[in-house]
């Protein structure tokens, strides 16, 4: 690891300033990066991924809070009634939270499915959103492929079992995280110190800008809190669930995954909310699955459907036809499991 | 009085033993559970230097260049070395080494040496080392054939007359030792004595080996291997980071501690050689298999790979195998639990099945038409009755339905020889004040050899386990065989026990004039010390000791080939489930027996049947080293990658001691229990699905691309 020098500002005014206005390509190459539980950013070191001078700890920054929060009826510019998680949140805090549990399963259980106790203990779910692609090329210090600033995706032509059948090119990594699906399902807002983001304008396709980042953070923009969308929790109705398929149960990230909300009436399904991850190179809505499903009463036929339907645009690469089976198959297990 | 005719030791009947053939905890396990156990890695000494190794980025290169001025000024840089300036022929190949006074001053000059390289051809899959167009790797050509048996044109003949003919083509990955603790030593070197504290399978080759490395005498190299993390075949000799880290400690006379790191282990110190085998085989109606031919080709890198042939164990009316190597630029294989062994398991085991299933047969009965010997017919039976094999629905054909999840059984079986060789010199203390050693030279892998090196003296004066001190691990405690072939226990175990027997007999004859009666009638019990003559008179072991008044007891033993012999068998079943929608695989159930001879810690027995069963899943289900073959990159170098099994891949194990073998001897077990697992596991999942998998691991990708073309 290149030595470096560690910040701890103790407001947020302090820690934005510390940081750079202008982006410097690629990422990798950021002379400042911020730190927070360090999962990702140290192994990126350890590794001479990320080659930072100076660390800036979001730890003792006073505004970040560590816990959820419900203001209840509390008047927030951000609205009211809406769960607050603060940027610095572990994974366990988040998994073992009751209010999350009863109110949106989806997050819970794609919380649990994250990586071990230990790294859940230490991790946020601010990092978690931030955390850096596992494509084995790019965590490999001797390949400088596109997501490194190179000129090539080595994937592609590659051994791409684990990369992207959706929203691929001209970088195929999968996001790998899975606080980002069941997120995207519930319609989380992101708030930064610049501004209040939906998940789904957080992440970038690699086509849509430049391939070496994932998400639209500015250098010197910190997440401060992610909101959750009351409207969408058990309360008013909606059930979830959170199937993550992965080749080793003990931790992996996910092959494949599946954020299912749905709300029903009767026996006919409502409203749903479906997204996908490990499939495609951010968390990927099936907005067309969605519309499918509503007014449908859940049976064998609209499980192959609803399968057929999200991977329709599928496009595999030479080593990972399988995930279309099989993220039709999680597809229908979870329209089951919510039957 | 005439001296006593020496009596020859034999080990005690079974049914009389108190400590041996029982459960014993290992004695150095709390030790090892908190921490406190001192491994080489832990190892710091005053003014301690920290070395580390530059690897070559490629598969193969000609060093144009090799700059190792710009480590002088990285701060905290002692000494660089060159290891390879000409041209290396593997990926991961060390090519310089540099000393430091931190282990991030190490790195950080590791970085600043500039190497040029000029890369033309090189080969990391059987297929590139094939072309002709690969520049030569090995002496002897890219690729060879080294072995061939019996008569092809016959076998083949009886192949093709069979009533049923099967072809199949099953390969295998490279797998790692994946020992927790890397290779690696710590020296410290005055310029006339040398300490070094080894993480090694061989302390006795390790003094031989640091000495000529120093230009110094062997009795001039005291080596230390209190504890070590894991070997599995892979440390015997000091390796290229012994050398290197003799070069550092003579050079600058300061203690030198150089252990490899993750990316190091994985890229150049041994594994378990890949390959490919192109089986053939017909058997008849009866269930007999008349002809098979099968080609081998063994993946070992730069060295040759290994594997014991075909039928393995087997037997088959007429055969022909032809086994030959194909060179890569990857990392030379070196032993590995088994070395062949599971290799050649993945591939008849499947051929088996496959052939009892072209004739509608029960796997189980078409398994046992094939095996001459009896012992693997009890084992096979016990393993059955045990997975469940005579209540399960899918005997003599798979499982096909789909939509839900299947559950399926395989079997596998292994042989071993684990006889030991005259080697080890050992020694049994007992002191006035009670307290008993027994010492050895050899080291503990793991396996509990400390435990049962106390536990056999403590047995030969009837003592508790506890009240015996094990020393092992040390080069002063006397010469000791390297631990490999499992030959450990049947080496030392007899050296022990020769040296136990001896102390008693000594021990008998001084205290006899004190029971006023012969050596012959002195017993040890429980303990306690009497004379059959007067049983009611007796001695606790502390007054019997202190009877020694200053002169201690000290006997050296040797190795007595009676009490060992060689010779194992095993058999494992694997109960699966396989969910027909994902391809996902569960291993329920595993179920191994091994026989052993006579078992001296029934404990660490099981827990060798259940490592074995453990590390057969791992090469199962994921273990794979993955290197790009187009870019030559190595993309497995790391835990993430590599992907070991962890707590939730873990099945309900059942662990059986053979109990029927009676044999009144010592051999060596712990290496067949890697054999047949992955094996049973690959068998099981076709047999739950009809989905067979010919290339290890059995990922899921595989297993559900399988389904949806059987569907
Ligand atoms: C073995 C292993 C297994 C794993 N398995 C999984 C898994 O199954 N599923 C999964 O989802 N993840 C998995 N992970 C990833 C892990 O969850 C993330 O590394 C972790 O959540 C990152 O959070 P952190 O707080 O430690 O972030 P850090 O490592 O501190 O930071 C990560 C990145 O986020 C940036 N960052 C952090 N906080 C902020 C903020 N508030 N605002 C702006 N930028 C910020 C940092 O600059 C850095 O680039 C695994 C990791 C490991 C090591
Ligand atoms: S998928 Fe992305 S990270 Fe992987 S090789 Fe291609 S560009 Fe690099």
């Amino acid at each position: 690891m290149k030595n470096f020098e560690m910040l701890m500002p103790t407001t947020m005014k302090d820690a934005v300033e510390s940081l750079p206005e202008e982006r410097t390509n690629p990422l990798s190459a950021q002379a400042t990066r911020i730190l927070a539980g360090g999962q990702d950013l140290l192994p990126e070191m350890k590794d001479h991924l990320a080659e930072p001078d100076v660390v800036v700890n979001l730890k003792g920054v006073d505004e970040l809070s560590g816990s959820v929060r419900n203001p209840g009826s509390e008047a927030s510019i951000l609205g009211t009634g809406r769960i607050h998680i603060g940027a610095l949140t572990s994974i366990a805090a988040l998994a073992s939270n009751a209010e999350i549990r009863e109110e949106y399963g989806v997050l819970s259980k794609s919380a649990e499915s994250i990586a071990t106790p230990q790294i859940r203990t230490q991790a946020t779910i601010g990092g978690n959103l931030c955390q850096r692609p596992r494509c084995w090329y790019y965590r490999n210090e001797d390949t400088v492929c596109l997501k490194r600033g190179g000129d090539e995706c080595f994937s592609y032509a590659g051994l791409n079992k684990y990369n992207a059948i959706l929203g691929g090119g001209p970088s195929y990594i999968v996001h790998p995280s899975d606080l980002a699906t069941a997120l995207l399902a519930i319609g989380a807002t992101v708030v930064t110190t610049q501004r209040a983001l939906d998940l789904s304008e957080f992440f970038t396709l690699p086509s849509e800008s430049d391939p070496t980042r994932e998400n639209v953070l500015e250098p010197n923009e910190v997440i401060e809190t992610v909101l959750l969308d009351s409207s969408l929790g058990a309360s008013n109705g909606w059930k979830s669930t959170y199937i993550k398929f992965m080749e080793r149960e003990s931790f992996d990230f996910a092959i494949s995954a599946v954020a299912l909300m749905l709300k029903f009436d009767g026996d006919k399904i409502s409203e749903a909310r479906l997204c996908l991850g490990g499939v495609a190179p951010i968390p990927w809505r099936c907005e067309s699955t969605e519309k499918l499903l509503v007014g449908r009463t859940i049976d064998d036929k609209l499980c192959e459907e609803a399968g057929e339907d999200a991977l329709r645009g599928a496009e595999p690469l030479e080593f990972n036809e399988y995930k279309i089976p099989l993220t039709k198959s999680l597809i229908a297990k979870a329209l089951k499991e919510l039957a | 009085m005439s001296p006593n005719p020496i009596a020859q030791p034999e080990w005690k009947k079974r049914a009389d033993m108190k400590v041996l053939n029982t459960d014993l905890r290992r004695v150095d396990g709390e030790a090892k559970a908190t921490g406190r156990a001192v491994y080489s890695h832990d190892v710091r000494l005053p003014n301690m230097l920290y070395a580390k190794f530059l690897r070559c980025p490629h598969p193969a290169a000609k060093v144009v260049d090799l700059d190792l001025g710009p480590v002088s000024a990285v701060s905290g840089a002692i000494h660089a070395l060159a290891i390879e300036s000409e041209e290396t022929s593997f990926l991961g190949q060390p090519v310089a080494a540099v000393a430091a006074e931190s282990l991030e001053a190490a790195e950080d000059a590791i970085r600043a040496i500039r190497v040029e390289y000029e890369t033309s051809g090189w080969a990391v899959t059987e297929e590139q080392g094939l072309d002709p167009a690969t520049p030569s790797i090995g002496r002897r050509g890219n690729s060879f054939v080294d072995r061939e048996t019996g008569d092809l044109d016959e076998a083949s003949a009886a192949v093709a007359s069979a009533d049923v003919m099967v072809e199949s083509t099953y390969t295998v990955p490279v797998q790692h030792h994946c020992c927790l603790e890397t290779h690696g030593l710590v020296v410290d070197f005055d310029g006339k004595r040398a300490k070094v504290w080894a993480s090694t399978q061989h302390v006795t080759g390790v003094s031989q080996q640091v000495a000529g490395e120093l230009s110094i005498s062997t009795s001039d190299v005291e080596v230390i291997t209190d504890y070590m993390g894991g070997g599995f075949g892979a440390k015997f000799g000091i390796g290229i980071e012994g050398q290197t880290a003799c070069r550092f400690a003579k050079e600058l006379k300061r203690p030198i501690h150089l252990m490899l790191d993750r990316a190091d282990e994985f890229l150049f110190s041994g594994n378990r050689s890949g390959g490919r085998q192109i089986l053939k085989a017909g058997a008849n109606m009866d269930g007999r298999i008349v002809g098979m031919t099968a080609e081998i080709w063994r993946h070992g890198g730069i060295a040759r790979g290994s594997n014991p042939g075909q039928p393995y164990i087997y037997s088959v009316e007429s055969s022909h195998m032809q086994m030959g190597s194909v060179h890569t630029n990857t990392d030379a294989n070196r032993a590995m639990r088994a070395p062949g062994h599971p290799q050649a398991s993945f591939a008849i085991e499947g051929i088996v099945d496959e052939l009892a299933y072209a004739l509608g047969m029960d796997l189980l009965d078409f398994r046992m038409r094939n095996l001459e010997d009896p012992v693997y017919h009890r084992q096979l039976d016990r393993v059955a009755k045990e997975v469940g094999w005579y209540e399960h629905g899918y005997r003599a054909e798979p499982n096909r339905s789909r939509g839900g999840k299947n559950v399926g059984i395989g079997f596998g079986i292994s042989v071993w020889g684990g006889g030991g060789r005259p080697v080890c010199v050992t020694s049994v203390r007992i002191d006035p004040d009670g307290s008993v050693t027994a010492s050895t030279g050899s080291q503990d892998l793991g396996t509990g050899t400390r435990t049962y090196v106390g536990a056999i003296a403590a047995e030969e004066f009837g003592l508790k386990a506890s009240q015996v001190i094990g020393r092992v691990g040390h080069s002063a405690y006397g010469p000791a065989n390297g631990s490999g072939g499992s030959t450990t226990v049947a080496s030392l175990a007899p050296a022990v026990k020769d040296a136990a027997h001896k102390a008693r007999e000594q021990f008998a004859e001084r205290l006899a004039s004190w029971l006023e009666c012969s050596a012959e009638q002195v017993r040890f019990e429980g303990g306690e010390v009497y004379s059959t003559a007067e049983p009611g008179k007796r001695l606790s072991w502390a007054e019997a000791c202190s009877i020694l008044g200053s002169r201690p007891i000290e006997a050296s033993g040797e190795f007595q080939g009676h009490l060992q012999t060689q010779g194992v068998h095993g058999a494992q079943a694997a109960m699966v489930e396989v969910d027909t929608q994902t391809g996902a695989l569960k291993v329920l159930k595993m179920v191994g027996i091994q026989d052993c001879g006579l078992p001296l810690n029934r404990l660490a027995i099981r827990s060798q049947i259940n490592g074995g069963m453990i590390e057969a899943l791992g090469y199962a289900l994921f273990e794979e080293r993955v290197i790009e073959p187009w870019l030559g990159y190595a993309l497995s170098a790391n835990f993430n990658d590599y992907k070991l099994p962890g707590c939730k891949e873990m099945p309900e194990l059942v662990a059986i001691i053979d109990d029927d073998d009676d044999r009144q001897q010592v051999i060596g077990m712990a290496e067949p229990t890697i054999i047949p697992g992955h094996s049973a596991i690959a068998n099981a999942v076709h047999n739950a699905c009809g989905v067979r998998v010919y290339d290890l691991p059995l990922t899921p990708d595989k297993i559900l691309m399988g389904l949806t073309k059987k569907a």
